[in-house]
């Protein structure tokens, strides 16, 4: 039993590596099968493997449920001071934490960098009077309520981000029309003109731009998106930049010296062609921010998205 | 239209090449078992089978893919008949008749209506979304939230169906469904409701874990308590086990009603495969000449919803081929998949890489003939699965229903679940409240809920936006229609007949 | 006749008042829960707490309905196969193989949790062959587990106590 117990173990967590020292990386994906974090997490592992940087494999837990606080909690609980666990993370985590009040953080794990980003878009439909940037702050100004904005779940990336340009038009951010939507959804009400906006990833809009049934009147990054003919928020005057960036932590009580490590992978990783094309077919920004800057970057996240979900009421 | 055609054959020329043969072999068998097993579906078996497109071209995976959709569907329907135990949420009004079927030793009969009525309305999904795909696909944009919400409370009507032999016990039951669907954060607000406090309920109670623990483990608790009782409910092959003339007779419309509702609404954004089965059973229900054998394992009732489901998910494809839109958790998978190989389903795609999409379209056509081949040799083997010990067979459900409901989430929360929930549906079995109401409780009320709050949001609190499309006003009159008329027939009937008894009984 | 297995039932089934009483309480907790969400910021009338406090309503009259009806006694149970005499004994062993996994899942592991569910479950339907019953279990379980794993699915560790 034992000898039949160890070779399938070889043969799982190997996925093809003979070496039986091999020391594969333990990654837990905060999320089901087939999403955004799942993507993350086992991309990043195939590119790690084909650009030979890290060969010793990796076995990934999917822990999904409440923007990812479940599986940080379970990371949080099970993985300390492994030197090779990872956790999938991102900003949807950074969220879910401040809204659930989870007893756990990112601050109880080891930041290592984050990864990718995937910026926001907002859309209007074909023939929508909406041309510009100025002109949606304008509506909002005039009547927030009556300019309903769809997006992903309330509380979410979206959401923060139509409260911040309510905020920037000088509107109330309690009387914002926020219509939540999931998965495919938005689009066909947006192509089919249910609702007067939507807020969402950029590239999930643009196909939708291509074909002419929506319009992309502007994208939240801080520079233009290849492909969407949309100005920048910012250089449209209006200093908001949101997105839905992912990244990886270590576990609780990682070693320096893995830290390091892990770090540098990431460092070779980020320059090798294979991780250049992961980025292109996967639809994500280059968004490669390591070590003690990641770290102030999550502190300025949590300070930002706690008075924003504080103004959109969702945060007492 | 000759046009279609010539590209039709292409694409049958690259599904008939005997590697993607194989790879339509191996997906629709690995559908068939996924589909067998309670709480995994095809969005997560296809999720996990996504590495492989770092190694088969698309054109195979994509074929494979194709067969473990219409594959799970097809094995859904198995152990709903034989053991009571849904493998899907497609499946579960298929249990309904098809397990009474069961037990009455037809068992052989409705998996075989199941399985040709999947292969027919899988083969007319697919014949609908080779030739009405672009014109269907526009129905996504004229669907607003309105609209939605009259077709959710035009499928609530179909509770009325499965309400049992009380109404109280029946609202009792679809009250609970709907209170389990009120647990976790509100997507419209962000607000928690009823979590008591426990991280695992943020996002609801899965689906999964109610099927399994309703179903599979509350009949694995009845039927273990009632040793007496029991030996009549596996009895394989008793009365004939196979199709009779009338079988046929009874199913084929069923089969094609069940297709006509299923295509439209599976390829509705929101429309999903639950919907056209509650749909298509109430409707068989009312069309049926023999009413009365409903409740008591009438084949109109397998044979429709079975359809239906398949036909949907012929439907799941349209938007996403046509438009690169996804309506369900598989069709995001789908995706994925596609952009995996930097690809982008929609209008382009149908110019870029015919050979791909029409090669997947051709597949479906091969995979729903692999699928009956597979399946009705299958029928005579799953019915002699019944012949296996019962204290194994019901070891067996449970150990499954462990793999289901602990694999999802690995959460003893949901162990906790299915523990309380099969509990509550022994105690269901027990004291005759239907199960069926819960079911549909838990499905629609939710998505009615999101929509009627989406339409309010849009329109800024103006009720009459509910019935302000043409669409959303006659589905609401049908509504309307089915919920008042069959009592005030009722009613004139019984006058009527008490008219005509009390001479004939006087005399 | 059909009055004469009314009133046998009856006795037997004792007039089960509990379960309208269960979803009485049910609906009192979801009524009380309805208070606790706040209706937040958004302005359309149709809050958050509309639909939990409509679902209360109803189960607290249906529970109220329920116990009434049992307390008349028109609370017609049951169908033929539950006229037969429930065994409480199998029932208790099945539902200790489906709670066991609450206490052994995390401990012992998908494997030996499936084996302790799976014998449990055969015992209560009379099989009597324990070190059968264990090893097909076992054998059920730790299939799954292995096949999961393949996928890219964990299960838990194989052994957790070992590690």
């Amino acid at each position: 039993m034992l000898k039949r117990l160890t070779m399938t173990s070889v043969l799982v967590f190997g996925l093809g590596v003979a070496a039986a020292s091999a020391d594969p990386a333990k990654v837990m994906i905060p999320a089901n099968p087939g999403g955004g974090w799942d993507g993350a997490g086992r991309h990043t592992m195939a590119a790690f493997a084909q650009s030979k940087i890290f060969t010793d494999g990796a076995s990934f837990t999917n822990k999904g449920g409440a923007a990812g606080t479940i599986g940080l909690a379970e990371f949080v609980r099970t993985a300390k001071g492994d030197d090779n666990a990872l956790l999938v993370t991102g900003v949807i985590m950074v969220g879910g934490v401040i809204t659930n009040k989870t007893p756990v953080s990112l601050a109880d794990t080891t930041p290592l960098l984050r990864l990718t980003n995937e910026y926001n878009a907002i859309a209007v439909p074909a023939n929508s009077p909406i041309k510009t940037p100025q002109d949606f702050i304008a509506a909002l100004k005039a009547d927030p309520s009556a300019l309903s904005v769809g997006g992903g779940s309330a509380g979410g990336a979206d959401h923060v981000m139509l409260a911040l340009l309510a905020k920037q038009a000088g509107a109330p951010v309690s009387k914002i029309n926020f219509v939540s939507f999931s998965g495919g959804e938005i689009l066909a009400a947006l192509g089919g003109g249910k609702i007067k906006a939507a807020i969402s990833g950029a590239s999930e809009f643009r196909q939708f731009a291509e074909s002419g049934r929506i319009r992309i009147i502007a994208v939240s990054g801080p520079a233009r998106v290849d492909g969407i003919n949309a100005p920048t928020l910012k250089e449209s005057g209006i200093p908001v930049e949101i997105g839905n960036w992912r990244g990886f932590v270590g576990a609780p009580g990682m070693s320096e010296g893995a830290k390091k490590l892990w770090l540098e992978r990431f460092a070779k990783l980020h320059e090798t062609p294979a991780w250049k094309e992961t980025l292109k077919t996967q639809g994500w920004e280059d968004a490669y921010l390591p070590g003690d800057k990641f770290n102030a970057f999550l502190k300025e996240e949590e300070a930002n998205w706690t008075s924003a979900l504080k103004e959109v009421g969702i945060l007492k | 239209m000759m046009d279609i055609l010539n590209q039709l054959i292409g694409g049958f020329a690259v599904a008939l090449q005997p590697m993607n043969l194989f790879w339509a072999f191996i997906g629709c068998a690995l559908g068939t078992a996924v589909g067998v097993l309670p709480g995994i579906g095809p969005a997560l078996t296809i999720a996990l089978l996504l590495p492989v497109t770092a190694q088969v071209n698309p054109a195979s995976a994509f074929i494979m893919f194709a067969g473990v959709l219409y594959g799970a569907l097809y094995g859904g329907s198995t152990t709903s008949i034989l053991l009571n135990t849904p493998g899907e949420s497609g499946s579960v009004m298929t249990a309904i008749e098809g397990n009474r079927m069961a037990r009455k030793g037809r068992g052989a009969a409705a998996l075989a209506t199941a399985a040709i009525g999947s292969f027919v309305a899988g083969t007319i999904g697919t014949l609908a979304l080779t030739f009405l795909a672009p014109a269907i696909a526009e129905l996504a944009f004229v669907f607003g939230p309105e609209d939605y919400f009259a077709l959710m409370v035009l499928s609530f009507t179909s509770v009325a169906v499965v309400m049992g032999r009380s109404l109280v016990r029946g609202f009792a039951a679809l009250f609970f469904g709907l209170a389990l669907g009120t647990i976790g954060i509100d997507t419209q607000t962000g607000q928690t409701r009823m979590v008591f406090g426990m991280l695992e309920l943020l996002d609801g109670v899965s689906f999964t874990v109610v099927l399994v623990a309703l179903f599979a483990i509350g009949e694995t608790l009845y039927v273990a308590s009632r040793p007496a009782s029991a030996p009549a409910a596996i009895n394989p092959l008793s009365g004939g086990h196979w199709m009779t003339r009338q079988d046929w007779a009874r199913s084929w419309k069923p089969w094609l009603r069940g297709s006509v509702i299923g295509f439209p609404i599976g390829a509705l954004p929101a429309g999903g495969t639950e919907i056209p089965t509650f749909l298509s059973y109430a409707l068989e229900r009312r069309l049926s000449k023999h009413p009365e054998e409903f409740g008591h394992g009438a084949i109109e009732g397998v044979a429709g919803p079975e359809a239906a489901n398949n036909a949907a998910a012929a439907g799941i494809l349209v938007p996403l081929l046509t438009l690169g839109l996804p309506s369900t958790a598989t069709a995001a998978v789908l995706l994925a998949a596609f952009q995996n190989y930097g690809l982008q389903p929609g209008p382009m795609l149908f110019a870029t890489n015919p050979d791909l999409l029409w090669g997947l379209i051709a597949s479906l056509y091969i995979g729903n003939l692999i699928l009956l081949i597979l399946n009705l040799p299958l029928v005579g083997i799953w019915v002699r699965l019944l012949l296996i010990p019962r204290h194994y067979i019901y070891g067996g459900i449970v150990v499954f229903a462990l793999v289901g409901v602990w694999g999802l989430s690995t959460s003893w929360i949901d162990l906790a679940l299915m523990c309380g929930l099969g509990l509550i549906g022994y105690v269901a079995r027990v004291y005759d409240f239907p199960i069926a109401p819960v079911l549909i409780g838990l499905i629609l009320g939710p998505q009615a809920e999101i929509q009627l709050r989406r339409a309010l949001a849009v329109s800024q609190d103006d009720w009459s936006v509910l019935v302000g499309t043409p669409i959303s006003a006659s589905l609401l009159a049908i509504a309307a229609l089915l919920l008042t008329l069959p009592p005030l027939l009722a009613w004139r009937r019984r006058r009527a007949g008490s008219a005509e008894v009390q001479p004939a009984s006087a005399g | 006749m059909p009055g004469a297995e009314e009133t046998q039932s009856r006795g037997r089934q004792s007039r089960p008042w509990w379960l309208g009483l269960a979803l009485a309480i049910m609906g009192a907790l979801w009524l009380n829960g309805a208070r606790g969400i706040s209706s937040t910021t958004n302005y359309i009338g149709l809050g958050p707490a509309a639909i939990v406090l409509a679902v209360g309503l109803g189960l607290t009259i249906l529970g109220v309905l329920l116990i009434l009806q049992a307390l008349r006694g028109d609370f017609r149970a049951v169908d033929d196969e539950a006229e037969a005499p429930p065994s409480r004994s199998a029932f208790l062993l099945a539902l200790a193989g489906v709670a066991v996994p609450l206490l052994t899942m995390r401990w012992l592991g998908f494997p030996l949790t499936a084996m302790l569910a799976f014998a449990l479950v055969t015992h209560a339907f009379g099989s009597r062959r324990s070190a059968l019953d264990l090893a097909i279990g076992f054998a059920l379980g730790s299939t799954a587990w292995f096949g999961f794993s393949r996928l890219g699915i964990s299960l838990g560790g194989f052994l957790p106590l070992i590690g």
